[in-house]
C-alpha cells in the first residue's frame, strides 16, 4: 500500500468524526469528488492484514448508521469486496479471522432487518392481478384468464412477503452465514442503480470466484486464490444473478457474462433449480436481444427502436385468438352455411340467449356441412370447427348479469373474432378423452373444460363418440364451477362440426 | 350510387371516408360534390390532392430509417391540386389549414424540409382546434406534428430563421438544447394526438357499426398507422433513450401505456410494455424507482450523467388528451418488480393470444415470430418472479407458455425447473422426461430428476433409471459423471434401507458402496462423495474405514454439518462418547439451530453427563423452536399471521396423521412402510416452504413434528431417570399434536412398563404396531413383554420379524437370544447373543440413517 493511499484513507477517517450533523449531507455529496479515496479503500479491504482495516470498517459502519442514503450507498458499494474477503478467509480457515469485516456486515444486517421503530422489517410486494383494473389495463380487455387454483388464491391483489422477518444475529455461523449474506445482497441489489462500475465489476468477480473455486473450471479462469470449494445456497446465487444481470446490461458485458456462466455452471453442479431458472432466463433474453441489435453502443444496452405497430403474424395463421372466434357453444344444432354467417350469428347471440328447452333428451347429432369428408382436425380445420349445443334457460339466468357486462364490452370488438362464450357449460372434468378431445385440449390447453357425459351417444363418427360434449369456457369458467348443473348428464350432446375448406 | 346525396349527407360521407382512409372512394364523391355547387371546386382540389398523396404513400410506404428525397413525378399532380386549392383562397379557414398541412407533408415526402417547416410555421399547429375536430383532422394534426419533428431533425439548427419561437441569439449549445426540446415536444404532441385519434376512430367505427344495418359490411380493414403516426408515437421515447435520458423515456412509455388501448395500438402496447419491463428489470432498482403516478426524481442515477443538464421537462399542454385508464381503486405499482410484473402479465396475455397454433409449413415463420415474442416475455417473467421467489406463480405462468412449447427445449426446461422450485415434484419429473427427450446429451436434466426421485418423491426405481442415464453418457457427462455415480449410489443405499429381505439388502448395500467408491475416485475433491462413502460404510458397520472417509470429507469441507454428525456417531459407535459429544458441541457452535444434532446431543449427554444435562438441552431446544417459528410473518395475511398460526390451522389435518419415526433407521430417509407418513411429511413441507423462502430447509420439516420430537426426547430422558409422571406429561404434549403417532404410543407403552403395568404396556405396543407394523423398537419391547408373560413362541415370532426388518439392532438379537434360551434352544441362543455382542460393539448411539441422504 502506497503512502499516498494511506494518507488519503487517514484523512478520510478523521474528517467524518469532526463533522457537525448539519454538514453531513453536503459532506456526503462531496465524497464523490474524492477520486483517490475509493480505490484506496478497495486496497485496504483486499489486503486483509492492513492496520487500517479495522478503522475503515468502523467508519463504513458509521456511514451506514448515519441513515443518510448517500453515505449508506457509499458503504454498500464495497459490499461485494467485503463479502469476498469474508468468504475467502472463512474458506481458507485462516486463523486471522476478519473480525472487523464480520462485525461490519453483521452491523449492516442488523440495521437493515428492522425499521425505524426497531420492529422487524418484512419486505413484501403486491402480485399484480389482471383481474383488477390497473393504471395500464382494464380486465375486460384482457379476455380469458385461466382459472387455476393459484389464480383463485391470489384473486384480487395480495401482498406477498419475499424477505423477513429476520432474526438479529450476533455472530456468523455456518448455518446463518448465507442467510445473512443473501439478505445483504438483497440490500445491495435494491441500490444497484447507484453503484459504480468498480463495484459492479467487483460483484462479478465475487460471483465468479465463489462459484468456481475448487472446481475444474478454476484452472480455466486462471484464478489463483484459494482453491477450496465454498458452499453456496440457491437463494444466494439468485441474488448474485440479479446483480450480474444489472451489470451485464449496464456496461460490464464481458465480466458479467463470464460471471453469469460461472454461476450457471455451479448451479448445474449443485442442481439448484431456482438459480438455473433465473440464470437461463437472463441468458436467453440477452441472447435474443443481442440478435436484434449487434451494435455495442455505449455503456447501456438499453435500446429502443421504432417498431412496426402492425402485427407481424400473417392473418390466416390460426392463433389462440383467431380460434376463439369460433363459438363452441350449445345451441340447437344449427347448420350454418358460410363462416361469415357463423360469425354473424355468434354476434347476434351475444346478448340474448336462445331460450333453452330444458333437460329434454335430444339424440346426438353430428352435422358436418360443407361436404368435407374427413374429419381432419388439424389446426386449419379447427378454425372452422364449431361445436354447438343446447343450454338451459335457468342456468343462463344465473349467469345473466355477468354476461351482460362482458357482452357489452365485446360489442365494440365485433370485428375481432373474439371469444364469445357459452356461459354455463362447464362442469368439473371427468371421463374419457377421444382423439378429438385430445387434439382440442392440446390446442386449447386449459382454455376449456371437457365434459364427458356418462351416456356416450352412439355415433357414426368415432371422433366424437366418447367425447360426449364439450363446452368452451374461456371467460366464464368461474360460473361453470359455481353452477354445476346435474341435468347435464341427462341431455345428450349435440355436436355440429363445421369444416371449411377455404382456409 | 344513383341518387344524388344531399349536401350534408355527402359531406358526412366524405368525412367518413377520410376518417376510415377509404381513398379510392374520394374521386367519385368529389365528382358528386362539384356537381352541386361551383364553390366546392376548391374543396374538391383539396380532397383530390389528399387522396392522391395518401394513395401514393400507401403504395410507396416510407420505411423507418429511410429518408425520402427528390420530387416524384407521380406527386406533380398532387402539388397541382393543392396549389389550386390554396391559391384561390376561397376555402374556409379549416380547409386552408388542411391544405397547408397536406402541402407540408408533400414537401416532406419530396425532401423539401425547409419548405415544409415554412408551411407549418404559417399554419401554426398549436392553434389548430382539437376539441370538436372531425376524426380525420386529429390524424392530420398528429401527422403534422410528427412530420414537423422529422423536418426539424433534418434541418441543421444553426439556421435561426427556422426556429420560430427562438428569435434571440443565445449560445449555440443552448440553441441545440432548445432545438432538441422542440423536436421532442413535436413528437410527444404527435403521439398524444395520435392516441386520441385512434381512440376516436375506434369509437366512430363501433358507433357506425351499431347504426348501420345489423349485418356489418365487409369488416373494416385493420387500421394501419402509417409512417408518420408510427414515428409520432415512438420517436420521442427513442430519442430519450438515445440520449441516455431514461427517466423521460420511462415517463413517455408510461404515458402511452396509460392511454386506453385501441385495436391499432395493441401491438404497440405489447412492445412498449415489454420494453418498459425490460428497463425496469435491467436498468432500475428499488431505490431509483418512482411509481407511475409520482413525479420523476429531479436527479436520477438512471440518466446519463454527462447529459444531466439536458433533461427536458414536459412543457406543453393540449386542449384534449387521450383517455387514460381511470376509476376507483386502480392498482398502481409501488416497486419496480411490481410494475414489471404487471406489464409482463399484460404482454403475456397478448403474446398468448397471438400464439400461432397451426403447424403447417407455410406458417413456420409466423410460428417463430409468435414464439420469439412470447419467450422474451416469459424469460422476463421468470427474472421478475425469480427475484421475489414466487416460483408457484411462475410455474403457472410457464404452464400457459406450453402452447408454444412443442419441441422447444428452453420452454420445457424452464417449466420443469419452475415446477421443481415450486415443490411440485411429481409433475417436474414428468416434464424433465420430456426435456431429456429433447436434449438427451445434457447430464444435468436426469440429475435434477434423480434429485427429486431421491428426495421428496421417493421414487427409487425411476431414480435408478435417471441415474443410469447419466452414467451411460460416460465421458460426455464430464464433471457430472461423478454426480451420476453419487446419485445412483444414493438410490441403492435407500433401496437397501427399504429392502425387507436380508439378501437384497446386502446386495443393494454392496452396489451402493461400489457406486460411491466410483464417485469418490472420479471426483476426489468432492466432499459429498467421500461423505456418502463414509456413511454407507458406517451403515454396513465398517467403522474404521468410515472414519477414514469422513475425515477426508471434513478436510474438503470443514463445516459440513452432516459430516460432523456422522463423525460424532462413528465415535459413539466406538464408545468414545465424550469425543463424540465434543464433536457435536463443536458442530452446534456452527449450526446452533440444527435439531438433528441436538437430538444426538441429548442422547450423548444422558450417557456421559447424566440426564439433568440432557433435560437442559431439551429445554434449550424448546426455546430455539419458539424463537425460530414464532416470528410473525404477515405474508399470507388472509390465512393467519405467523407460521405458527398457519400450523395451528393445519392441526386439524395433522390429527389424522402419524408422526414419522424419529430415532429410527427410517428417519433420515423414508422407509417403504412408512411411505404414507412420508407423504404427509412431504405435503407439510410443501406447505411450509411455500410460506416463505426463508423457511428452514434443513432438519425435520414441519414445526409441529419438530416440537413433538422434542417432547418425546424429553420423555425418553425422564424414563431413563425413572420419572414416569414427568415422562407421561411430556408424552402427553406430543400426543396433543400427534395422538395417533406410533412413537407416542410406544412411549406410552414404555411409561406403562416403568409403572409396572405390563398389560397396559402390551396394549400400547400392540396399538403402535397396528399403526406401523415395522417399528423395530416396539417389536423389541413387545417381544420382551411376551417373554415375561411366558408366551415364548409368539415372542420369538415378533423378535424374528424385528430382526428381519433391521438386522443390525443388537438389543433385538439379545432379546431373541433370551427367548430362545428360555425355550431351551441353547445353540441358537448362543448364536444370537454372539451376534448381539458383535453388533453392540459397533452400534452408534443413534442409527446412522438419521442422517438424511439427498442429492
Amino acid at each position: 500500500m502506497l503512502a499516498m493511499d494511506q494518507g488519503v484513507v487517514e484523512d478520510w477517517l478523521s474528517e467524518f468524526k469532526t463533522l457537525p450533523d448539519s454538514a453531513v449531507f453536503s459532506y456526503a455529496t462531496s465524497l464523490k469528488d474524492k477520486g483517490a479515496l475509493v480505490p484506496a479503500l478497495y486496497k485496504v479491504i483486499r489486503e486483509n492484514y492492513s492496520d487500517l482495516l479495522e478503522p475503515v470498517c468502523h467508519q463504513l459502519f458509521e456511514f451506514y448508521r448515519s441513515g443518510e442514503p448517500q453515505l449508506q450507498r457509499f458503504t454498500l458499494q464495497f459490499l461485494p469486496e467485503l463479502l469476498w474477503s469474508l468468504l475467502s478467509v472463512s474458506a481458507a480457515r485462516d486463523p486471522h479471522t476478519s473480525g472487523c469485516i464480520e462485525a461490519l456486515l453483521l452491523g449492516i444486517y442488523n440495521l437493515e432487518i428492522v425499521d425505524k421503530d426497531g420492529q422487524s422489517k418484512v419486505l413484501s410486494f403486491t402480485v399484480p392481478s389482471l383481474s383488477k383494473p390497473s393504471v395500464y389495463h382494464e380486465p375486460s380487455a384482457i379476455g380469458s384468464m385461466a382459472l387455476t387454483e393459484g389464480a383463485l388464491a391470489t384473486h384480487g391483489l395480495s401482498r406477498v412477503v419475499y424477505s423477513g422477518p429476520h432474526l438479529q444475529r450476533e455472530t456468523f455461523t455456518a448455518q446463518n452465514r448465507f442467510e445473512v449474506l443473501t439478505f445483504l445482497l438483497l440490500c445491495y441489489n435494491a441500490a444497484l442503480s447507484y453503484m459504480t462500475a468498480t463495484s459492479l465489476q467487483s460483484l462479478c468477480q465475487l460471483s465468479s470466484r465463489v462459484c468456481i473455486c475448487g472446481y475444474p473450471r478454476q484452472q480455466m479462469r486462471r484464478y489463483k486464490g484459494i482453491s477450496t470449494r465454498l458452499t453456496v445456497t440457491s437463494e444466494f446465487l439468485v441474488q448474485l444473478i440479479t446483480g450480474i444481470h444489472y451489470a451485464l446490461c449496464n456496461g460490464e458485458v464481458e465480466l458479467g457474462s463470464k460471471a453469469l456462466d460461472d454461476v450457471l455452471y455451479r448451479a448445474q453442479l449443485e442442481l439448484f433449480p431456482e438459480a438455473l431458472l433465473v440464470g437461463n432466463a437472463i441468458k436467453s433474453s440477452l441472447h435474443s436481444a443481442a440478435l436484434k441489435s449487434n451494435n455495442k453502443e455505449g455503456a447501456r444496452s438499453i435500446q429502443v427502436e421504432i417498431t412496426p405497430t402492425s402485427s407481424r403474424i400473417s392473418r390466416n395463421a390460426v392463433t389462440s385468438l383467431s380460434i376463439r372466434g369460433h363459438r363452441w357453444k350449445r345451441h340447437d344444432a344449427v347448420d350454418l352455411g358460410s363462416p361469415d354467417e357463423l360469425m354473424d350469428i355468434s354476434e347476434v347471440d351475444e346478448g340474448v340467449w336462445p331460450s333453452g328447452v330444458g333437460p329434454d333428451m335430444t339424440p346426438p347429432t353430428i352435422t358436418i356441412s360443407n361436404s368435407v369428408t374427413t374429419l381432419n382436425l388439424g389446426a386449419k380445420a379447427m378454425k372452422k370447427c364449431r361445436l354447438s349445443g343446447r343450454t338451459s334457460k335457468d342456468k343462463d339466468k344465473e349467469a345473466g348479469p355477468l354476461t351482460a357486462g362482458r357482452a357489452a364490452s365485446e360489442n365494440t370488438e365485433l370485428a375481432i373474432k373474439r371469444l364469445t362464450l357459452t356461459t354455463s357449460q362447464s362442469v368439473p372434468k371427468a371421463g374419457a378423452l377421444t382423439s378429438l378431445t385430445r387434439t382440442a385440449s392440446a390446442v386449447f390447453s386449459r382454455s376449456f373444460e371437457q365434459v364427458a357425459s356418462n351416456n356416450a351417444p352412439p355415433s357414426s363418427n368415432h371422433n366424437a363418440s366418447e367425447a360426449g360434449r364439450y363446452s368452451c369456457s374461456l371467460q366464464e369458467e368461474g360460473l361453470g364451477y359455481l353452477s354445476p348443473t346435474p341435468n347435464h348428464t341427462q341431455r345428450s350432446p349435440s355436436i355440429s362440426v363445421h369444416l371449411g375448406s377455404d382456409f | 350510387m344513383t341518387a344524388r346525396k344531399s349536401g350534408s349527407r355527402l359531406e358526412t360521407e366524405i368525412e367518413r371516408c377520410r376518417s376510415e382512409a377509404q381513398w379510392d372512394k374520394i374521386p367519385e364523391l368529389v365528382r358528386q360534390l362539384s356537381a352541386k355547387l361551383i364553390s366546392n371546386d376548391d374543396l374538391g382540389e383539396l380532397l383530390l390532392g389528399e387522396c392522391k398523396l395518401q394513395t401514393y404513400l400507401k403504395e410507396n410506404p416510407i420505411k423507418q430509417g429511410a429518408s425520402p428525397r427528390g420530387p416524384r413525378p407521380k406527386l406533380v399532380e398532387v402539388r397541382k391540386h393543392l396549389t389550386a386549392a390554396l391559391d384561390r383562397g376561397n376555402l374556409k379557414a379549416d380547409y386552408i389549414q388542411e391544405a397547408s398541412l397536406l402541402m407540408a407533408k408533400l414537401c416532406y415526402v419530396e425532401g423539401e424540409y425547409r419548405d415544409a417547416l415554412d408551411h407549418y410555421n404559417r399554419v401554426n399547429l398549436d392553434d389548430m382546434q382539437l376539441v370538436g375536430a372531425p376524426v380525420y383532422r386529429l390524424s392530420m394534426i398528429a401527422e403534422a406534428y410528427a412530420t414537423k419533428g422529422l423536418c426539424l431533425e433534418k434541418v441543421p439548427a444553426s439556421s435561426p430563421s427556422l426556429s420560430n419561437k427562438n428569435t434571440g441569439s443565445p449560445s449555440s449549445n443552448r440553441s441545440t438544447t432548445e432545438r432538441e426540446q422542440e423536436i421532442i415536444t413535436c413528437y410527444e404532441k404527435s403521439g398524444d394526438i395520435a392516441l386520441l385519434y385512434l381512440q376516436e376512430a375506434e369509437k366512430a367505427l363501433s358507433a357506425g357499426i351499431q347504426n348501420r344495418s345489423p349485418k356489418p359490411g365487409p369488416t373494416a380493414p385493420d387500421q394501419e398507422l402509417g409512417y408518420f403516426l408510427e414515428t409520432g408515437l415512438q420517436r420521442a421515447h427513442v430519442i430519450h433513450f438515445k440520449n441516455g435520458n431514461l427517466t423521460q423515456g420511462v415517463g413517455r412509455f408510461r404515458e402511452i401505456l396509460r392511454a386506453v388501448e385501441t385495436r391499432t395500438t395493441q401491438n404497440l402496447r405489447m412492445t412498449i410494455a415489454r420494453q418498459l419491463a425490460e428497463i425496469l428489470l435491467r436498468g432500475m432498482c428499488e431505490q431509483s424507482y418512482w411509481s407511475p403516478l409520482e413525479d420523476p426524481p429531479t436527479v436520477s442515477p438512471l440518466d446519463d450523467p454527462t447529459r444531466q443538464g439536458h433533461t427536458h421537462s414536459k412543457n406543453y399542454s393540449l386542449s384534449r388528451r387521450p383517455r387514460v385508464y381511470s376509476g376507483e381503486n386502480l392498482f398502481c405499482p409501488q416497486e419496480n418488480t411490481e410494475e414489471a410484473l404487471l406489464l409482463l402479465l399484460i404482454s403475456e396475455s397478448m403474446a398468448n393470444r397471438d400464439a400461432v397454433l397451426s403447424r403447417i409449413p407455410e406458417h413456420n415463420n409466423d410460428r417463430i415470430i409468435s414464439l420469439q415474442s412470447a419467450s422474451v416475455v416469459y424469460d422476463l417473467l421468470t427474472i421478475a418472479l425469480g427475484r421475489r421467489g414466487q416460483y408457484e406463480m411462475l410455474s403457472e405462468c410457464l404452464e400457459r407458455a406450453m402452447k408454444f412449447a412443442f419441441e422447444e427445449f428452453h420452454l420445457w426446461y424452464q417449466l420443469a425447473l419452475s415446477l421443481m422450485a415450486a415443490g411440485k415434484s411429481a409433475r417436474a419429473v414428468k416434464v424433465l422426461k420430456e426435456c431429456i427427450r429433447l436434449k438427451p446429451d445434457d447430464p444435468t436434466i436426469p440429475l435434477l430428476a434423480v434429485k427429486l426421485c431421491i428426495g421428496p418423491l421417493h421414487w427409487l426405481d425411476e431414480g435408478e433409471c435417471f441415474g443410469k442415464m447419466v452414467i451411460d453418457m460416460g465421458e460426455k457427462a464430464a464433471e457430472f459423471r461423478a454426480k451420476g455415480y453419487l446419485a445412483i449410489g444414493l438410490v441403492y443405499s435407500l433401496k437397501a434401507t427399504d429392502a425387507s429381505l436380508r439378501s437384497t439388502q446386502e446386495d443393494y448395500q454392496r452396489k451402493a458402496l461400489g457406486a460411491f467408491q466410483r464417485a469418490q475416485s472420479l471426483s476426489p475433491t468432492d466432499h459429498l462423495a467421500a461423505f456418502y462413502l463414509a456413511l454407507q460404510l458406517a451403515v454396513s458397520r465398517q467403522i474404521p474405514e468410515a472414519l477414514g472417509y469422513v475425515r477426508q470429507a471434513l478436510q474438503l469441507q470443514g463445516d459440513d454439518v452432516h459430516s460432523l454428525h456422522l463423525l460424532a456417531l462413528l465415535l459413539s459407535a466406538q464408545k468414545h462418547y465424550h469425543d463424540a459429544l465434543n464433536i457435536i458441541e463443536m458442530a452446534l457452535s456452527e449450526y446452533p439451530e440444527n435439531f438433528n444434532l441436538l437430538y444426538t446431543k441429548v442422547k450423548l449427554e444422558s450417557m456421559c453427563r447424566g440426564p439433568e444435562e440432557a433435560l437442559l438441552t431439551c429445554k434449550h431446544m424448546l426455546q430455539i423452536w419458539k424463537s425460530f417459528y414464532n416470528l410473525t410473518n404477515p405474508s399470507d395475511s388472509g390465512r393467519g399471521s405467523s407460521l405458527l398460526d398457519r400450523a395451528i390451522a393445519d392441526r386439524r389435518q395433522l390429527n389424522a396423521m402419524t408422526l414419522p419415526d424419529f430415532s429410527d433407521p427410517e428417519t433420515g430417509s423414508v422407509h417403504a412402510t412408512s411411505i404414507a407418513a412420508s407423504r404427509v411429511e412431504q405435503a407439510l413441507s410443501e406447505v411450509a416452504s411455500s410460506l416463505q423462502s426463508s423457511a428452514p430447509k434443513h432438519g425435520p420439516l414441519h414445526p409441529w413434528m419438530t416440537l413433538a420430537q422434542i417432547w418425546l426426547h424429553a420423555a425418553e430422558v425422564y424414563i431413563s431417570m425413572s420419572k414416569p409422571a414427568e415422562a407421561s406429561a411430556c408424552t402427553q404434549e406430543a400426543a396433543n399434536l400427534f395422538p395417533t403417532s406410533h412413537n407416542v404410543l410406544y412411549m406410552k407403552g414404555q411409561i406403562a412398563e416403568l409403572r409396572g403395568n405390563i398389560d397396559e404396556a402390551k396394549r400400547w405396543y400392540e396399538e403402535a404396531l397396528s399403526i406401523n407394523p415395522t417399528h423395530v423398537k416396539t417389536m423389541q419391547r413387545l417381544g420382551l413383554i411376551l417373554h415375561q408373560l411366558q408366551r415364548y413362541s409368539l415372542s420369538e415370532k415378533v423378535l424374528r420379524d424385528a430382526v428381519q426388518v433391521n438386522s443390525t439392532a443388537h438389543d433385538v438379537w439379545n432379546s431373541l437370544g433370551e427367548v430362545l434360551q428360555a425355550q431351551g434352544n441353547a445353540a441358537a441362543a448362543t448364536e444370537c447373543f454372539l451376534t448381539a455382542l458383535e453388533l453392540e460393539a459397533s452400534s452408534p448411539i443413534l442409527p446412522f440413517t438419521i442422517i438424511p441422504r439427498a442429492l
